[in-house]
């Protein structure tokens, strides 16, 4: 069905250089959604642009009925985004795609690139803290994104972080893919890994998933990459957002972003073709 | 205010009415299920199929451009044996009619599919896609030159007792000679356009956009070169046509068949408006309805007599 959500929120978030925004839409499609998920936007009545704007869901709320979305003004489809007013109605549809898997036990080690962090705080909000151990690592280019974004002060909400940028105004100077090398080599990790217990789930830029899927999968632990392609149609009928895998037999596969993703296992994802 | 008749009769293919959805962009049938009953269409078309399994190009596959849509999927498919166990047995349920499309690269391939659909193998026609490149004859499109269209068709009908659409190509100097060459090799049916080649660059990266550099353009951006084309072939043969070519709306729809489509195709607006072939065709039948036509056959090719 195509839903018309009302826009409850839609606004800036921090500094203007940023050009990060935040949308909470009020209607169904939080009744079902899940942490990984996506919905296809229409954000224009016009021919330019023609496609919907698929965004990824980053917080859920049950009760309200609410689904929040961050998205960073590139085009013209988001700058037309910017100008939807709040109760005004958007054609959506969603939830689509297949979301992360929610881990019961252990610990869920969340690894965020830049506006990548978004959806992994929806993962966040539906993790039982009492059984699960929840820690995130943050790299991005510099301060300003986490002071715009609003979650510079994340670990008073009880969210144990650590972060790195480029410039280094914020955690240390360099790459998340390095606190993730340093903290995996860590002693308690070692316990974790060896029952099983430690799961990565990750959200980025392809180069940055790429490389904290080896990462991981050189110290065992089992990732899962939330990936991004350009779309159409969104719901698997136009083939044109694919990624290649490789299935257990070692046969080059493709899968489809936009339903059996955009979460993926990151061992079966094929990075260079 | 009587009702409309909707039926339309594409030489032998009976459809309940004349909306269908292009190849390509309507999956296997059931990805849009949910927000398009397939009942309530004419018919769909599915993904083309080749003989054998393709992966098809690399990402990025699709670059948007005003009003228009490029891809370059590259015929990435099941294959037929995959699509004839995993997929054919499913079409029955949608309660439509059912037209695959096939794609080949030389005339053997085309043998071979054709031969593995007949009239009771649970699906309404045949469309051939013969936009591909002959792998054997320096890649040349078969739909380019009317001598090897022809070839095509006339192989197919040679191989299926099932209705023929044969699918053209736009990127040709004079599509009425390639209308008449599929008429002569033995179609039932015309469908066109395919899409348009195109190309889109990066100015950041000074690279172009798709991994593949060309791929077919689509979308509204496309709609009037359809138009004239359906009115061309309309004037150059007798057999009927399905009109395509970035139909988007319920007027877009009433002028491809004054321009003298019998039947619309659906494609691209799918994406943006998954209802959109059910708008269309509420649209449609308040059209005729409103100008006291009974049958929306009545609107076909009305434009030819200005």
């Amino acid at each position: 069905m195509i839903l018309k959500e009302r826009v409850v929120e839609n606004r800036i978030m921090g500094h203007p250089a940023q050009g990060l925004y935040k949308m909470v839409l009020s209607g169904q499609i939080a009744q079902t959604a899940i942490p990984g998920q996506f919905i296809h936007l229409q954000v224009a009545d016009s021919n330019d642009p023609l496609l919907r704007r698929p965004l990824s869901i980053a917080g859920i709320d049950k009760v309200k009925e609410e689904v929040t979305i961050y998205y960073k003004v590139i085009g013209k489809g988001t700058e037309l985004l910017t100008r939807i007013r709040e109760n005004e109605h958007v054609s959506v549809l969603g939830p689509l795609g297949t979301g992360f898997t929610i881990p019961e036990q252990g610990e869920l080690l969340l690894v965020a690139g830049g506006i990548g962090v978004f959806p992994l705080l929806s993962l966040i909000q539906v993790i039982d803290n009492e059984k699960v151990r929840v820690k995130l690592l943050w790299g991005g280019e510099n301060k300003q994104f986490m002071e715009s974004a609003g979650l510079i002060d994340i670990e008073k909400m009880g969210v144990d972080m650590e972060m790195s940028t480029l410039d280094g105004s914020l955690g240390t100077q360099g790459l998340v893919t390095a606190l993730l090398e340093s903290y995996l080599d860590g002693g308690r990790i070692t316990e974790l890994k060896d029952k099983g217990n430690l799961k990565v789930a990750t959200c980025g830029p392809k180069g940055m998933l790429k490389a904290v899927t080896n990462i991981c999968l050189s110290h065992k632990v089992p990732v899962e990459v939330s990936l991004e392609e350009r779309m159409a149609c969104g719901v698997g009928a136009c083939l044109g957002c694919v990624c290649s895998v490789k299935d257990s037999e070692g046969n080059l596969k493709r899968k489809r972003v936009c339903k059996e993703g955009p979460v993926l296992d990151g061992k079966e994802v094929v990075w260079d073709e | 205010m009587s009702k409309v008749n909707l039926k339309t009769e594409l030489a032998v293919l009976k459809l309940r009415n004349p909306i269908i959805t292009s190849s390509g962009t309507y999956g296997f049938g059931e990805e849009y299920a949910p927000y398009c009953p397939p009942s309530l269409l004419g018919a769909i078309t599915v993904k083309g199929i080749t003989p054998l399994p393709r992966l098809g190009n690399p990402v990025p596959r699709l670059a948007e451009t005003p009003a228009g849509l490029l891809n370059s999927v590259g015929l990435e498919n099941p294959g037929l044996e995959e699509f004839k166990k995993s997929y054919l047995p499913k079409l029955p349920g949608l309660d439509t009619e059912v037209i695959v499309n096939i794609s080949g690269f030389s005339i053997e391939d085309y043998t071979f599919l054709a031969s593995a659909f007949q009239s009771d193998s649970g699906i309404a026609a045949l469309e051939v896609n013969i936009s591909c490149p002959n792998i054997k004859h320096g890649g040349m499109a078969f739909g380019t030159h009317p001598e090897s269209a022809q070839e095509v068709i006339a192989t197919v009908r040679k191989n299926t007792d099932l209705p023929i659409i044969a699918k053209l190509s736009p990127n040709v100097t004079d599509i009425a000679e390639m209308a008449k060459a599929v008429e002569r090799g033995g179609a039932d049916i015309i469908s066109l356009i395919n899409t348009l080649l195109g190309m889109s660059i990066d100015i950041r990266s000074q690279k172009p956009v798709l991994a593949n550099k060309m791929g077919g353009l689509s979308g509204p951006a496309v709609r009037p070169i359809a138009v004239r084309m359906v009115y061309q072939v309309y004037e150059a043969v007798d057999i009927p046509i399905i009109g395509m070519g970035g139909i988007s709306t319920w007027q877009d729809a009433v002028e491809f068949m004054l321009a003298g489509a019998s039947a619309v195709s659906i494609g691209t607006a799918n994406f943006v408006n998954p209802m959109a072939p059910i708008d269309i065709l509420t649209g449609l039948e308040e059209y005729c309805q409103q100008r006291g036509y009974g049958s929306v056959r009545e609107i076909v090719g009305l434009a030819h007599q200005r």
